[in-house]
């Protein structure tokens, strides 16, 4: 980000001195604009922002958040907000104005979380051309001052010439790796830096964020996702994800650990097909899910399921098929689910027994509710004994069997890669910029009247205590080096 | 197995609560010491300030051997309780708690090798005990896992990652502290500011890494038990907040105006926010998260 609390360089060239002769508006749009890419660019709103979004993000963790989707669908937000209200009393309301069920879709968290993008793109752009010039032309001539005031600095004299002093201080420094310039005007400034490219990490970290989130953009604007896409057992359904794919339901299985009654394995035996060809075969479990093409089939939840028969006058078979009774009465929570008839103008409606204390539907009964399709108007309704056909609207209906439906995540998500791709880059981003610092240390050998020279060293010192320790050893050798005979 | 886990257990937890108590009399020998130096006695300086004398540092020999003790019989204990359940012992609020602690104990015995401050086992060493006494309450036989949890490499990784972020933070939690008790001027032969300021850069610098690599391996098995890499499940946003106010502070530590007592204090809210992520959640918040195994 921005150079704003650096360490103390000497000062820099000047700033050019600006055209007097500018015209007052052009002036002002530049200065706005100016003003504005300095805000931009500014780490101080960079951390405010991040712990406004922060803030936003405590509120998400301790309000409970709707379900995406609900508070698009007035009836839905409907129900859902008196599900809360008892817990949120009169504040539900205004909670909901301002948006505090549905925090991470709110207006004020996408202004902050594109705020936050855009500061830092603008402090990866700000800062990039200052790198560029630390490892492609750095500053030699540092200043003499700078070897007084520097946190870290010695001065030697020696009696080597200033060119042979020149050759050991390289010499030490390229033997520890590191890159050596060294520029003379009367007096020798030499430069040494180690692990310069890995300054580059930082800005690959900033701005893998950047790529995490263009992979939730894709995601949420080309992706599919189905979280509720129910099946009972020996059906088989269309998968609306993909064009001619389908998939049956074999089997599905709970089991539970015999001592503690917890769940111990969930898993739905399926068979895909695209075109009507069998293309895969899995038995997808919470942890194993079925992976085909970009499609993903995950295991979410489970429930009983009514297996329906309906023939019409002449005998013919209109409906064979488990009914997942996935959804749940608003009015008593009993189990509910629906199917169609083909062939008719009806939709049947199952509705399960609430248990042994349930007077209107025991268990063993299912009562069946026909509505038409086009006005969906209730048309009849009865309850049926298992195995025990019964006639309404000239049709001829039973209810079979109970069996079990799974209810399947189906989902394509095609900014998933951009996602562990930013992932990858920024760990190894921000691994690098800390592990490697970027380290610098400058000499200058002035020489001496009388023969040899004054060798002074200085680095900046880092945040890193390591570094202390790299100069003094770096010091010591160059010592140990002017000592050592020069060979000739 | 089971057992063993706990007997090496009990170690730890008397090894942690005699280190400390080892360790207040090498402060307190330290700021005797600290007095007479100042009264003209004579009396050698530390290489960072804290004034030793002899028996000030035989008193934190033994401290630092205890600390080790209670490092090892806690590593055994988890080592043990890994056999026994026959996965990383990271599976409930007991195995995490425990694991927290170590996490504490490693990283105080590793910053105190590299920077030879004791009196920061004053802050880090009672946080490591609370977690252990709060493990204790809340022992439990070994429960087979639920299916979210099936996933061996992942459930290891994951927390073990994430254990190594909170241990560091825990150090710079407590650097923190003793950078913003100290008065100005006097010091109490307390650490030197610009120790502690380091000492809190560099734990962030080890934990926030380790933090952002246990949320994106969080994203991973998101992806592949629940469908989806990000659900803004309750801990899923904690660990988002943690991970924002470490990041926040490493920007204020090089900023004028930011830096010192307001990057300490950052460091104070983002321990706040590990524990909250750590126990409002796992305890409060229904989610995709509450394995805690408590009800």
């Amino acid at each position: 980000m921005t150079h704003e609390g650096s360490r103390p360089l000497p000062p820099a060239a000047v700033p050019a001195v600006r055209e007097a002769a500018r015209t007052g508006v052009v002036d002002r749009i530049d200065r706005v604009l100016e003003g504005l890419w300095h805000l931009l660019s500014s780490m101080r709103v960079a951390i405010v922002l991040m712990l406004a979004i922060a803030a936003l993000g405590v509120l998400g963790a301790v309000i409970i958040q709707a379900p995406s989707g609900v508070l698009n669908d007035p009836s839905a937000k409907a129900d859902w907000l008196s599900q809360v209200r008892p817990k949120y009393g009169g504040w539900t309301s205004i909670m909901d104005f301002f948006q505090l069920f549905q925090i991470f879709n709110s207006v004020l968290f996408r202004v902050l979380v594109a705020g936050l993008t855009i500061s830092l793109i603008a402090c990866s752009i700000h800062r990039t051309p200052g790198i560029w010039q630390t490892i492609t032309r750095p500053r030699l001539d540092v200043g003499p001052a700078f070897f007084e005031h520097a946190p870290q600095h010695e001065a030697v004299v020696v009696r080597h010439s200033p060119a042979e002093t020149l050759g050991i201080v390289n010499g030490v420094l390229q033997g520890r790796h590191y890159r050596t310039l060294a520029h003379d005007d009367g007096v020798i400034h030499v430069y040494g830096d180690r692990f310069r490219w890995v300054q580059f990490s930082g800005v690959v970290a900033h701005l893998s964020l950047v790529v995490i989130l263009a992979g939730a953009i894709i995601g949420a604007m080309f992706g599919y996702r189905d979280s509720g896409f129910t099946i009972a057992e020996g059906s088989t359904l269309p998968v609306a994800a993909e064009a001619g794919l389908s998939l049956q339901l074999i089997d599905f299985t709970d089991t539970y650990y015999t001592d503690s009654g917890m769940p111990q394995d969930y898993a739905s035996q399926v068979v895909l097909y695209k075109d009507g060809q069998e293309v895969a075969r899995h038995t997808i479990r919470v942890n194993d899910p079925l992976r085909y093409g970009d499609t993903t089939f995950y295991q979410a939840f489970f429930g009983s399921a009514a297996v329906m028969t309906v023939k019409d006058s002449t005998g013919k078979t209109l409906v064979s098929e488990g009914v997942p009774l996935a959804w749940t009465t608003t009015a008593d929570n009993r189990p509910i689910g629906s199917f169609t008839i083909p062939g008719t103008n009806y939709v049947g409606w199952v509705v399960g027994t609430l248990g042994a204390n349930d007077a209107t539907i025991q268990p063993g009964q299912m009562q069946l509710e026909l509505y038409t399709a086009d006005s969906g108007r209730e048309v009849a309704q009865q309850v049926l004994d298992q195995g025990t056909p019964a006639t309404m609207e000239g049709l001829t209906v039973s209810f079979d069997r109970e069996s079990q439906f799974t209810g399947l995540s189906v989902s394509r998500d095609p900014g998933v890669t951009l996602v562990w791709l930013g992932a990858f880059l920024l760990v190894a981003g921000f691994t690098l910029r800390f592990l490697l610092p970027h380290k610098r240390i400058w000499a200058r050998i002035s020489p001496r009247a009388n023969g040899g020279a004054v060798l002074a060293v200085a680095s900046l010192g880092s945040r890193d205590a390591a570094l202390g320790t790299e100069f003094q050893g770096l010091v010591s050798d160059i010592r140990g080096a002017l000592h050592t005979p020069a060979r000739s | 197995m089971d057992k063993m886990a706990g007997y090496a257990f009990v170690a730890a937890m008397f090894s942690t609560g005699l280190a400390i108590f080892v360790y207040l009399l090498y402060a307190i020998s330290g700021l005797r010491a600290a007095r007479m130096q100042t009264a003209g006695a004579p009396g050698s300086t530390g290489a960072m300030g804290f004034v030793s004398g002899p028996r000030t540092a035989s008193m934190g020999r033994y401290a630092t051997i205890l600390g080790w003790l209670a490092v090892v019989a806690l590593l055994m204990s988890l080592v043990f309780r890994a056999i026994a359940t026959g996965h990383g012992p990271f599976a409930n609020m007991y195995e995490f708690s425990v694991a927290f602690a170590f996490g504490i104990l490693a990283a105080y015995m590793w910053f105190e090798r590299r920077y030879h401050q004791r009196i920061l086992a004053l802050v880090a060493l009672p946080v490591a005990l609370a977690m252990m006494l709060y493990a204790w309450t809340i022992q439990g036989p070994i429960e087979p896992l639920v299916p979210a949890l099936q996933n061996n490499l992942l459930l290891t990784v994951h927390v073990a990652v994430a254990i190594v972020a909170y241990g560091s933070f825990s150090i710079a939690f407590a650097a923190a502290v003793l950078y913003l008790i100290q008065p100005e001027g006097g010091r109490w032969g307390l650490p030197k500011p610009q120790v502690l300021d380091e000492i809190g850069y560099r734990a962030v610098v080890v934990g926030f890494p380790f933090l952002s690599l246990t949320i994106i391996l969080g994203a991973v098995w998101a992806d592949v038990a629940w469908g989806s890499y990000w659900s803004w499940d309750p801990k899923e946003t904690a660990s988002l907040v943690t991970w924002l106010i470490y990041g926040a502070y490493l920007h204020a530590r090089v900023m004028r105006g930011w830096r010192g007592n307001r990057a300490a204090w950052l460091l104070m809210l983002g321990f706040a926010a590990t524990l909250f992520t750590y126990f409002f959640i796992n305890l409060f918040a229904p989610g995709l998260h509450s394995y805690a195994g408590l009800s």
